[in-house]
C-alpha cells in the first residue's frame, strides 16, 4: 500500500507540475507554427503570476485575477507581435527584452505596490478550489489522480485538443501554420498575415498568463520574483523535443513534470543529484536536435 | 563623420529609455530626478564610485565581445552565460587545487583553465551548427541551464566545502588572488585583461584574416561557400573564441571578486552581453562603451535603491526598453536601405501586376 501510494503522489504532483508547462508549450507551439519563436514566455507567465495575486489580492477573487492574468498575457503578447512583426526587431532579442522587463517590472511593483521584494504572500487571498466531485473525488485512487486538481490542470487538458483542432482543422489555424512555413507565400494568396500573427502570439499569451497563474495559484496563493525560474524555456524544450506537435509537447511536459516531481523526491531519499533530473530537459533537447539534423544530414549523403 | 549618426541614434534611444522610466517613477510618486541624480553620482561622483563602475562593466566587456564577435559571424550565439560558468568553475578549480604554484603561473593557468574550459563549451553548439546544421538559438539556451545546473552540482556533491550557508568551492590560494587596482574597491587586474581582450578582438577582427572570413560569413555566407572559405572551421573558431572569452569573464569574477565559485553567481552577466553587443552596434569600441554604460547603470541602481527607495529593479526596465528601442531601431536603419535597394524591381513587379489586372 506504501508504495502504491507513493505512486499515486509522484503521479499526481507529475500532473500538476506539467499543467504550467503544457500551457505554456501549447503557447509556444502557437508561435512555432506561426514562424515567430517565442523566447517571453518566461515573461508572459512571469506576468501572469503576478498579475493573479495582485488583482486577486485587490479585488479579493481569484477568478477576476485569473482573468486580469489572461487579459495582461493578451496585452503583451500584442505589444511583443507589434515589436517583432511591424516593428521588425529581432525575435530573440525582444524575447530577451520581454523577460527581463517583466522581471524588473513585476519586482518593481512589488516593491511600489505592496512594499516588500522577494515573496508576496497575501494573507487572505485563496488559492483557486480544488475540484470536489462527491463520490468520484473520494475514490480510493482514481479520485486523487483524476478528480483532486484545480480547474486550470483540467484547463491545459483541454488547451492540448483544442490547440490541436484550431491548428490543423480551422481555418485560421490552417493560416497559421501556411505562415509559419512561409510567410511570403501565405500573403501571396491572400492570407491576412499580420491579423493571424497577432491571433497566434495574443492565444500564447493568454494560456501563458494562465500558465503563470497555475504557478501562483494552483495550489499556494503567492508570488516570488522570477518564480517561472526556467519553465517558459523547459516548455519550448518540450514544443522542440516534439517537433511542434501538440500531442507530444504536452506529453514531454508530462515527462519533464515527472522529472520535477521525482527530484523533489530524491533530495529526500537518495543520494542522486537533483540537478540530474533538472538537467534532462535541456540535455534532451541538444540531443535531440542533434540526432535529427544528423538523420537529415546523412540522407542527404546519400542522395 | 558617417561614423557619427549611429552614435547619436544610440545615445538617443538611452535617453528615450530613460525618460520612460522617469515617467515609471514619477508615476508611482517617485522623484525622478532626485533619483537619476543620485544614480549618476554614485556612478560617477568620486574615485570609488567610478572604480566600482569600472568594476561592474568588467565581466559586461568580456561578454559583449563574447557576443559581438559571433553575431559578427552571423551566429546567435545566446549562450555565453553558460561558458562564464564552466569557465568560472575552472578557474576556481585551478585555483585551489594547486595552491602551491607561486602567483603569476597560477593566475595564468586559472585565466588559461577558464578560458580553454569557456571555449570548449562553446565548442558544443559551435559543432553542432557547423557540421549538422543545428539552430545555435535553442541549444545555447539550452545549454546555459545545462551549465548552471552543472556547475551547481559540482560545488553540492563533488567540491561541497562543509559548514558553508550557499553552494560554493573552496576558496582559491591567496596568491591566485588578482591585485586591486584602487582602495576600497574591488576593481583588480581583470578590468586591465577586459581592456586588453578589447584591443585584441578588435585587431582580430579588422587585421586578420579571420576578421575577414567572419565578416564575409556573417554578411553571406553562401558567397563565402562559394569563394571556398572554410565556412564550418571558421564557425567552429568563432564559437571557441566567444565561449573563450566568456570564460575570461567567469575566471575573471572568480580570482578578482567572489575569490571562489559561487552557484549562479553571474545571474545574467552573459545575457547583458548581448545589451553590450547590441548596443555597441557589434563594435569592440562600441562594446567598450556600451559595457560602461550598463555597468554605470547597475553600479548606481543598488546605491540609488539605498537613498531614494527606489528598488533597483527599476534599471532593469529601463535596460529592457533601451534593448527594444535599439532592436527596433536597427531594423529600421536596415530596412530603410533595403527598400532603397528593392524600390526598382519591386515598382516593375507592382506594374506587370497591374498589367494583368
Amino acid at each position: 500500500m506504501d508504495s502504491l501510494d507513493l505512486i499515486v503522489n509522484i503521479a499526481a504532483a507529475t500532473l500538476r507540475l506539467g499543467t504550467p508547462l503544457i500551457l505554456a508549450a501549447m503557447a509556444g507551439l502557437l508561435s512555432l507554427q506561426v514562424g515567430q519563436v517565442n523566447i517571453g514566455l518566461e515573461g508572459l507567465m512571469l506576468a501572469g503570476a503576478f498579475t493573479v495575486v495582485a488583482v486577486g489580492f485587490a479585488t479579493q477573487s481569484v477568478l477576476v485575477g485569473l482573468l486580469a492574468a489572461i487579459v495582461v498575457g493578451m496585452l503583451l503578447a500584442a505589444v511583443f507581435t507589434l515589436v517583432v512583426t511591424r516593428l521588425k526587431a529581432n525575435l530573440i532579442i525582444a524575447g530577451l527584452a520581454l523577460n527581463l522587463l517583466v522581471s524588473g517590472g513585476t519586482a518593481y511593483l512589488l516593491s511600489v505596490l505592496f512594499g516588500t521584494s522577494g515573496t508576496f504572500s497575501p494573507p487572505d487571498l485563496e488559492s483557486l478550489p480544488s475540484l470536489y466531485i462527491p463520490g468520484l473525488s473520494d475514490l480510493p485512487v482514481l479520485g486523487r489522480l483524476l478528480f483532486s486538481f484545480s480547474p486550470l490542470v483540467y484547463m491545459s487538458w483541454l488547451a492540448v485538443p483544442l490547440v490541436a483542432i484550431f491548428l490543423y482543422r480551422t481555418v485560421p489555424g490552417l493560416h497559421i501554420r501556411a505562415i509559419g512555413q512561409n510567410e511570403e507565400a501565405a500573403r501571396s494568396v491572400g492570407i491576412p498575415v499580420r491579423a493571424r500573427q497577432y491571433l497566434a502570439l495574443m492565444l500564447g499569451g493568454a494560456l501563458c498568463g494562465l500558465a503563470g497563474a497555475h504557478l501562483a495559484v494552483g495550489d499556494l496563493a503567492l508570488f516570488r520574483e522570477d518564480m517561472t525560474a526556467g519553465r517558459g524555456f523547459i516548455a519550448l524544450a518540450a514544443v522542440y523535443f516534439a517537433a511542434g506537435r501538440p500531442g507530444f509537447s504536452a506529453l514531454a511536459c508530462l515527462l519533464f513534470g515527472l522529472f520535477e516531481a521525482v527530484q523533489f523526491r530524491l533530495q529526500l531519499a537518495s543520494s542522486t543529484p537533483p540537478q540530474f533530473f533538472q538537467m534532462l530537459p535541456y540535455l534532451m533537447v541538444v540531443v535531440t536536435l542533434a540526432l535529427i539534423s544528423a538523420r537529415k544530414e546523412w540522407r542527404k549523403g546519400w542522395s | 563623420m558617417k561614423s557619427l549618426a549611429p552614435i547619436i541614434r544610440t545615445v538617443l534611444t538611452i535617453l528615450l529609455a530613460l525618460l520612460v522610466g522617469g515617467i515609471i517613477m514619477q508615476l508611482s510618486g517617485k522623484d525622478a530626478l532626485n533619483a537619476y541624480g543620485v544614480l549618476l553620482n554614485s556612478a560617477f561622483g568620486n574615485p570609488r564610485a567610478i572604480a566600482n563602475t569600472l568594476l561592474t562593466a568588467t565581466p559586461l566587456i568580456f561578454t559583449g565581445l563574447a557576443t559581438l564577435i559571433a553575431f559578427r559571424a552571423g551566429i546567435f550565439n545566446v549562450g555565453v552565460e553558460g561558458s562564464l560558468y564552466v569557465g568560472a568553475f575552472a578557474a576556481a578549480w585551478v585555483g585551489f587545487t594547486f595552491t602551491g604554484l607561486p602567483a603569476l603561473p597560477l593566475i595564468g593557468l586559472c585565466f588559461s583553465a577558464g578560458a580553454l574550459v569557456g571555449g570548449l563549451w562553446g565548442l558544443i553548439p559551435g559543432y553542432l551548427k557547423a557540421r549538422l546544421r543545428v539552430d545555435e538559438i535553442v541549444t545555447t539556451i539550452m545549454l546555459n541551464y545545462v551549465a548552471i545546473l552543472f556547475t551547481d552540482y559540482l560545488v553540492t556533491g563533488p567540491f561541497f566545502v562543509p559548514g558553508m550557508a550557499n553552494a560554493m568551492s573552496a576558496q582559491v590560494a591567496e596568491q591566485a588572488q588578482l591585485p586591486r587596482l584602487v582602495e576600497r574597491s574591488q576593481l583588480n587586474a581583470s578590468f586591465i585583461l577586459a581592456l586588453v581582450s578589447v584591443i585584441v578582438v578588435a585587431w582580430l577582427l579588422r587585421r586578420t584574416t579571420l576578421g575577414y572570413e567572419v565578416k564575409t560569413i556573417g554578411s553571406n555566407p553562401l558567397f563565402a561557400r562559394w569563394m571556398g572559405m572554410p565556412v564550418a572551421r571558421t564557425i567552429l573558431l568563432v564559437m571557441f573564441i566567444s565561449g573563450l572569452l566568456g570564460g575570461l569573464a567567469g575566471a575573471g569574477q572568480v580570482l578578482g571578486v567572489h575569490y571562489r565559485f559561487v552557484s549562479g553567481f553571474s545571474r545574467g552577466l552573459g545575457f547583458d552581453g548581448i545589451v553590450v553587443a547590441l548596443l555597441g552596434r557589434n563594435s569592440p569600441l562600441g562594446a567598450l562603451l556600451a559595457a560602461l554604460f550598463l555597468g554605470a547603470l547597475r553600479n548606481g541602481s543598488s546605491t540609488m535603491e539605498m537613498f531614494t527607495q527606489i528598488p533597483r529593479d527599476l534599471i532593469d526596465i529601463v535596460i529592457a526598453l533601451v534593448i527594444f528601442f535599439v532592436a527596433v531601431e536597427i531594423s529600421f536603419g536596415w530596412l530603410k536601405r533595403r527598400t532603397i535597394a528593392a524600390a526598382t524591381p519591386e515598382a516593375e513587379q507592382k506594374g506587370q501586376a497591374d498589367g494583368l489586372a
